[in-house]
């Protein structure tokens, strides 16, 4: 049933796209192949020039870092003090330091726990409103769930900290006014539970920009899908199941890429809710990074963290990239 | 090209004279072309102009009036106030290394040894020897500026392991634990003379439903450790101590600092096969169910809030805590303040029931940056550095030192003719004792503090067992040794030639040692 609603419609569409691409193509390449270099050079001049200061910017303020930190990691290079070359050391230190296995762990559980929450929370909430027949409600709960964005983060965690904060937090409160002692803790301290009470925070991951990113894509669903679908007897759960998530899967992908870059480069929200306490049990490698640069003055090792995240996230982005399919690759291959 | 204008100035501001900081906004006033030195001093967040402190309405003004008092006498200079954030280790670590730290700031003397071989700081040995010229003649401090100091020996404490000063110490801090003398009376107790006592105490104050101590988390891991350190050890100070520098004064003596600990460490010492060491977290551990649940309660003011709605019979804490709770209008009862009592060779066989040493000492720690003498980068020849100095000379005298001090209920004014408030008095009293042996976390470096800390508490709360806590704290020790190692380039060969020529003394007093330093370590 799948293949005789979605075969005809992506058809065209893919169609269409290497139809387009054919029609530009070959004229490109004859206009060019006469052009000699000087003149191609000459006509793309103003376009370099246009680029030329956004470039500039970039390099000084991002890539010139990103070449100066990978130099640094192969350095014992304490802040004010001299620098020593050290090839490798600060990498194979990193490998047996105390945080390393701890730390990735954490970081791999709150940001698979994060990609599975931004996969299917803010993607229901966004065909509930899709689904509502009044254009003004939809307007309204649209406006409603992208509100929280305007709460600074930093203030967002505190609230949560006092949320979550043992005795004194409201959770607890809760719980011990319900007659509930014992479950009563700080859950924030506790080996056991500080994980799950950071991957807690933020629930329930419906609010921000991600809930409009998925409604952005189910609004670009062509009706004739749904009515195609709804003929061929896919109401409900199975029609959003087979019919809307397939088709959303570019914006799915876009998220996942970006919660997993962000689960990986961000310790912030941990530096002020738990500065990775208690112990080391919630420890991640960016906050471990930034200690490093910043509290024990050890750049050269804070780098060599910050490269090896820099290729973990790299390698993460290329098998997204690789391996999990948008909905065109979807539609191209049915 | 439209960044770059962006950048800009706004057009006009260019002749505009800098506002000072750290004063009132209101009394700001524009700095006139004709001062030539502008000092930036942070004079840590007790003084800073304009602070209101817990409890209290009136803002801090003490060390602004001491400034304008000497900028008059010098109308070329303006002091400027600043804060720091609070974070101070890495803001400051930034501004120092870009050459823009005030040129006075409040630090601890153990985060300056860290950094001297980096040139950040300006020794001060040759000021201190000389007259305070803001002293009258015949006064102490007036031939040797050292001698206006109350407290010599905690002051000459203050001395980096290079022998050098880096620090001005104006005032004394000391810890104390104070107590909620209605619960005690109500339950009929009294001050514990013995840490039995201590300990029994706090099962009774339990056992009727309070809280029986409060006290902060890293509190914990630095007092704590070196006060039951200094009672498990202290009997072998003398032999322990390889490099005692007498300039450093009788207060230091014994005083182990990171070349001596880490010798010892390489010795056998501090590692899971040494008894002692074993012990100091064993006590810790027994005295984990008395202390708050919560060990890391983000600041001390649910701590202090604790004791003041009497959920807490006692609190943890020190001197500039006492303002603080005589302002709290909450506080519906008397306090008392007492000293935790000494260990006994019944509780533990290796304390000798001898009274605990102190741990405080000093507290407001003045050095002077490399900012300070950027006129001519030279500190042999620049005025601004003489100017800075003539600040803190200034900031010495009586009537000043005073000024600041007493300002509030806080602080032990460090300056001779300056007495403390009364309600100060215990800590006085305490600081009669003799120092502790070691700080063990601020002696290596930051990642130390933090390791010792976070497996610290992890261990109290039950997250880690004392074998696993101690295999870590050992690994991380030598990891710590070879970072300062690296650092200081540490020579040990003159700790080894006194080393070999007590070791048999060691053998000879003491029992249980660790086996590599009786020799039956394989």
């Amino acid at each position: 049933m799948t293949q005789t609603t979605t075969t005809p419609l992506s058809g065209p569409a893919s169609s269409h796209a290497t139809g387009a691409t054919a029609l530009i193509a070959p004229g490109l390449g004859y206009a060019r192949g006469r052009q000699t270099l000087a003149r191609r050079c000459a006509d793309s001049l103003a376009l370099y020039a246009i680029l030329a200061p956004a470039f500039i910017l970039l390099a000084i303020f991002s890539l010139v870092p990103f070449v100066i930190a990978i130099s640094t990691s192969f350095f014992d290079y304490e802040v004010g003090g001299d620098a020593t070359f050290i090839g490798l050391s600060n990498y194979l230190e990193y490998f047996h330091d105390y945080t390393f296995w701890k730390s990735f762990g954490n970081m791999f559980f709150l940001t698979g726990f994060h990609v599975v929450a931004v996969m299917i929370v803010p993607l229901a909430v966004a065909k509930l409103i899709f689904s509502l027949s009044s254009e003004r409600a939809s307007y309204l709960y649209r406006i409603l769930f992208l509100f929280p964005i305007v709460v600074p983060n930093v203030a967002l965690y505190l609230i949560w900290r006092g949320v979550m904060y043992n005795e004194n937090g409201l959770v607890d409160r809760v719980v011990t006014t319900l007659g509930f002692s014992l479950p009563a803790q700080g859950w924030l301290s506790g080996p056991d539970t500080v994980l799950w009470a950071i991957a807690f925070i933020g629930f329930p991951f419906a609010g921000g920009i991600n809930v409009l990113i998925y409604y952005a894509g189910l609004t670009s669903i062509p009706d004739s899908v749904h009515e195609a679908a709804t003929i061929d007897g896919a109401t409900g759960l199975r029609k959003f199941l087979l019919i809307d998530v397939p088709l959303v899967l570019s914006q799915m992908k876009l998220l996942v890429m970006l919660t997993i870059i962000g689960g990986i480069q961000a310790f912030e929200g941990i530096y002020i809710l738990t500065n990775g306490q208690p112990g080391f049990e919630s420890m991640v490698p960016g906050l471990w990074m930034y200690q490093n640069a910043f509290l024990f003055q050890r750049m050269g090792y804070a780098c060599a963290i910050g490269v090896i995240l820099f290729l973990l996230i790299l390698a993460l982005t290329v098998i997204n990239l690789r391996y999990f399919r948008t909905s065109e690759q979807l539609q191209g291959d049915t | 090209m439209l960044g770059a204008w962006a950048l800009l100035p706004p057009r006009g501001n260019e002749a505009k004279p800098t506002v000072r900081l750290g004063t009132d906004a209101t009394t700001a006033e524009p700095i006139p072309p004709t001062v030539k030195h502008v000092i930036k001093f942070n004079p840590g967040p007790l003084y800073l102009p304009g602070i209101v402190r817990e409890n209290s309405t009136k803002p801090t003004d003490g060390i602004a009036r001491v400034g304008r008092a000497f900028e008059q006498l010098y109308p070329d200079t303006r002091i400027e106030f600043v804060g720091v954030a609070a974070d101070a280790r890495e803001w400051l670590v930034t501004q120092l290394v870009s050459g823009q730290a005030p040129d006075v700031i409040q630090i601890n003397v153990e985060d300056v040894w860290q950094d001297v071989h980096k040139n950040w700081y300006v020794p001060i040995d040759k000021y201190l020897d000389a007259p305070n010229p803001f002293i009258p003649s015949g006064d102490p401090g007036s031939e040797k500026w050292w001698d206006v100091f109350k407290y010599p020996t905690p002051t000459r404490g203050t001395m980096a392991p290079d022998g050098k000063m880096y620090c001005v110490v104006l005032d004394m801090i000391e810890t104390g634990i104070f107590y909620n003398k209605n619960i005690f009376d109500r339950l009929r107790l009294r001050e514990p003379q013995t840490w039995e006592e201590f300990l029994a105490l706090q099962q009774r104050i339990k056992h009727a439903g309070y809280t029986p101590m409060v006290v902060d988390r890293q509190c914990l891991a630095d007092w704590a450790v070196d006060l039951l350190f200094e009672q498990l050890y202290g009997d072998m100070r003398e032999l322990l101590d390889l490099d005692y520098d007498p300039r450093r004064g009788e207060y230091m003596h014994g005083y182990l600092d990171w070349h001596e600990l880490i010798f010892l460490h390489e010795q056998g010492f501090f590692t899971p096969r040494d008894p002692r060491w074993q012990e100091v977290w064993r006590i810790l551990k027994d005295w984990r169910p008395y202390l708050a649940k919560e060990l890391n309660p983000h600041g001390s003011q649910l701590l202090l809030k604790n004791f003041v709605t009497q959920k807490a019979a006692m609190f943890w804490s020190h001197s500039m805590t006492v303002d603080r709770l005589l302002a709290d209008p909450d506080r519906a009862f008397e306090f008392g303040i007492f000293y935790l009592p000494p260990i006994t060779s019944s509780y533990s066989r290796f304390a000798r029931g001898k009274q605990m040493c102190v741990i405080g000492g000093s507290a407001m720690q003045y050095s002077i940056t490399s900012s300070a003498y950027r006129d001519t980068k030279n500190p042999d020849t620049s005025e601004r550095l003489q100017r800075v100095v003539a600040f803190l000379q200034f900031l010495t005298t009586p009537q000043n030192c005073d000024i600041v001090v007493n300002e509030q209920i806080a602080l032990l004014p460090n300056v001779k003719g300056v007495e403390p408030h009364p309600e100060l008095q215990p800590f006085d009293d305490f600081l009669q004792r003799h120092y502790s042996m070691t700080k063990w976390l601020y002696t290596f470096d930051n990642q130390w503090n933090q390791v010792l800390m976070r497996m610290l508490e992890l261990y109290l709360n039950d997250g880690i067992d004392r074998q696993r806590f101690l295999e870590i704290i050992e690994q991380d020790l030598e990891r710590a040794t070879d970072r300062i190692q690296k650092r200081k380039s540490i020579d040990t060969s003159q700790l080894q030639k006194v080393w070999n020529k007590r070791l048999p003394l060691l053998r000879e007093r003491f029992a249980e040692l660790p086996p590599a330093v009786v020799g039956t370590e394989e």
